[in-house]
């Protein structure tokens, strides 16, 4: 049961991560984001393709990065003249694109059996010690990426991204280069989700086309609009909420003897109904956006 | 070749009628309602349930196309109408909510296996070179019916002028006396119709299963974000240029290319295709081919 905490622990940090990232890019600079989780999949692929090539750990960091990077950059430059629901479609159509040709290029990923046997991250320690170290180690970048996205949008260059979000006419009448304001988010929500992505990978050994879904985008939403949009410690408290939700459902299951397909459409339900129920009746989410300045 | 163009030929008919559901849709209330796959999933199995009943197949589709109209006009005056309110971006999420809330509803009521209609065998035919079967002449046959019927009620009707006055100018159509309310759901409802339609037509070729709605998906939208979202017609257009594309990726030889006999490229790719010329028309075009609408920022 401990460890089992620990496991959930862990992943509620892991999502806590990409919630955040989500976060930074809808929350504050109202940019609808579906393909989400490709940046993510960067991350997991650079650590998987490095092992595979036995580059080391370190490369595979740095090759997750750059990637979630690039594909930044492409969502950004897509961005440029589309409106929000179009760019919507536009994120998630990549997305599939990405998960279809990890699926299938298999010299590259490894097919749909993905790439197996990646190092954990503190394997050499004793059991109970190393899942905790890696906990330890989620938890404080959850922290440290927390305190960076607080810094970069409290103060000027949190309004100046809220305003691209609310009146982008009035941003760039003021001067504001809309492009820039767009690509610089995402290239850091991006970072973020691909560091997510490589401990996710050597945290699960195993990299795979089927972690790619975007009903895993979709996941992260539901955390988001729970959590509350704008909100850095909403988007992480939406997080841990839905991760303890979601890993407690089997149990229900075995405890009233429902049907294996109860799992999943559980889940789906625990999903979507969250998203709809808080959409409809609570929009801000548990933890609202704080709305004006510091002494407001 | 001739086997070629009866290829292209089925797969618009798998997404013309979705594609023009979302389109109409669009056109009234702005924001592309992800949730309509859904209703072409449900369409095809309220028909397949109303037919294990006892009623035959065209009854049973017919009523189950009525069926799910209803539904959709629930879910708008129940949900989407309030989520609007805050915005199309908001609306766009919630549809995505209850996309996935149906898709637990399916689950738990039909089982994740795949179901067929209770038909006769698949004779097949031979028109030219090309072979069909009868049931895919059907679904054709369906489509091509409720894409004329739908033109001639949009272009020679007084109800289809008032949907497109209240599509083109929501305010001074009702200043002339249209009740935009009533539009708008009527056009809610033909969207379902034509969604469950597109469905029971999908169904009718193969099998149907929950994940019906979520594979055609993208496929529907770039279909009907090519035609240009809230051009009815311009979506089957669009349906037409994906299915050429998704054909052609997966039937031409790609080795002389690289220097060797044969070279085809998986069938996943196909798909993949049809979202990588959405985004590029996306790229050209910001807004379809088909619209010349101008939209800033």
């Amino acid at each position: 049961m401990f460890e089992f905490l620990i496991h959930v622990s862990t992943m509620a940090c892991l999502f806590g991560l990409l919630a955040l990232s989500l976060n930074l890019q809808v929350g504050f600079a109202g940019l609808v984001n579906f393909g989400h989780i490709a940046l993510f999949g960067c991350g997991t692929y650079g650590a998987a393709i490095a092992f595979a090539n036995q580059w080391g750990p370190v490369a595979g960091l740095l090759l997750g990065g750059a990637a979630a990077a690039l594909l930044a950059l492409a969502f950004a430059r897509l961005g440029r003249n589309l409106g929000a629901d179009y760019w919507g479609i536009a994120t998630l159509s990549i997305a599939e694109i990405l998960r279809t040709f990890a699926t299938n290029e298999q010299w590259l990923t490894g097919g749909a059996q993905g790439i197996h046997g990646l190092p954990m991250l503190f394997g050499s320690l004793p059991a109970p010690w190393g899942p905790l170290a890696t906990l330890g180690l989620c938890a404080v970048l959850l922290a440290v990426c927390w305190a960076l996205c607080q810094r970069l949008v409290n103060g000027r260059y949190g309004l100046a991204l809220k305003l691209l979000r609310e009146e982008p006419q009035l941003a760039s009448s003021l001067g504001y280069d809309l492009a820039a304001l767009r690509r610089t988010p995402l290239v850091i929500s991006g970072l973020i989700a691909a560091v997510a992505g490589f401990l996710f990978a050597h945290y699960t050994t195993f990299v795979g086309p089927d972690q790619l879904y975007s009903a895993e985008t979709f996941l992260i939403w539901s955390m988001l609009i729970v959590g509350g949009l704008g909100n850095n410690l909403g988007a992480v408290a939406g997080a841990f909420l839905m991760q303890f939700l979601l890993a407690y459902v089997p149990f229900v299951k075995d405890a009233l003897g429902l049907p294996s397909e109860f799992v999943a459409a559980m889940r789906l339900t625990l999903v979507g109904g969250g998203l709809l129920a808080f959409l409809l009746w609570r929009t801000q989410g548990l933890i609202p956006e704080r709305i004006g300045g510091r002494h407001a | 070749m001739v086997q070629f163009f009866s290829d292209v030929l089925i797969r618009t008919v798998d997404l013309a009628l979705i594609a023009v559901g979302l389109s109409c849709v669009y056109s009234l209330i702005r924001f592309p309602n992800i949730a309509l796959v859904q209703y072409a999933v449900a369409g095809s199995f309220l028909a397949l349930l109303l037919q294990g009943a006892g009623l035959p197949l065209p009854v049973a589709g017919l009523l189950a196309c009525l069926l799910v109209g209803g539904l959709a006009v629930l879910l708008n005056v129940t949900v989407f109408e309030r989520l609007l309110a805050s915005g199309s971006a908001i609306a766009m999420v919630g549809s995505l909510a209850v996309t996935m809330i149906l898709s637990a509803v399916f689950l738990v009521v039909f089982g994740p296996d795949s179901r067929r209609f209770d038909l006769d065998s698949h004779p097949v035919i031979r028109v030219l070179d090309a072979r069909l079967t009868v049931h895919q002449l059907t679904a054709v046959g369906l489509t091509a019916g409720a894409v004329i019927v739908l033109a001639l009620l949009l272009f020679r009707t007084t109800l289809g002028r008032s949907m497109r006055a209240t599509a083109t100018n929501r305010v001074l159509a009702a200043a002339t006396g249209i009740d935009a309310r009533l539009i708008t759901n009527t056009v809610v409802f033909l969207s379902g119709v034509l969604a469950a339609l597109g469905g029971i037509g999908l169904a009718l070729k193969g099998e149907m299963n929950i994940q019906l709605g979520m594979d055609v998906l993208l496929p529907v939208f770039a279909a009907a974000i090519l035609g240009g979202l809230g051009n009815a017609l311009g979506a089957v257009a669009g349906a037409v240029i994906i299915a050429t594309a998704e054909t052609l990726v997966t039937n031409v030889n790609l080795g002389p290319l690289v220097g060797e006999p044969l070279l085809f490229l998986p069938a996943s790719y196909a798909t993949a295709m049809s979202f990588l010329i959405l985004v590029a028309a996306l790229l050209v075009r910001p807004h379809g081919l088909f619209v010349n609408e101008v939209k800033r920022v």
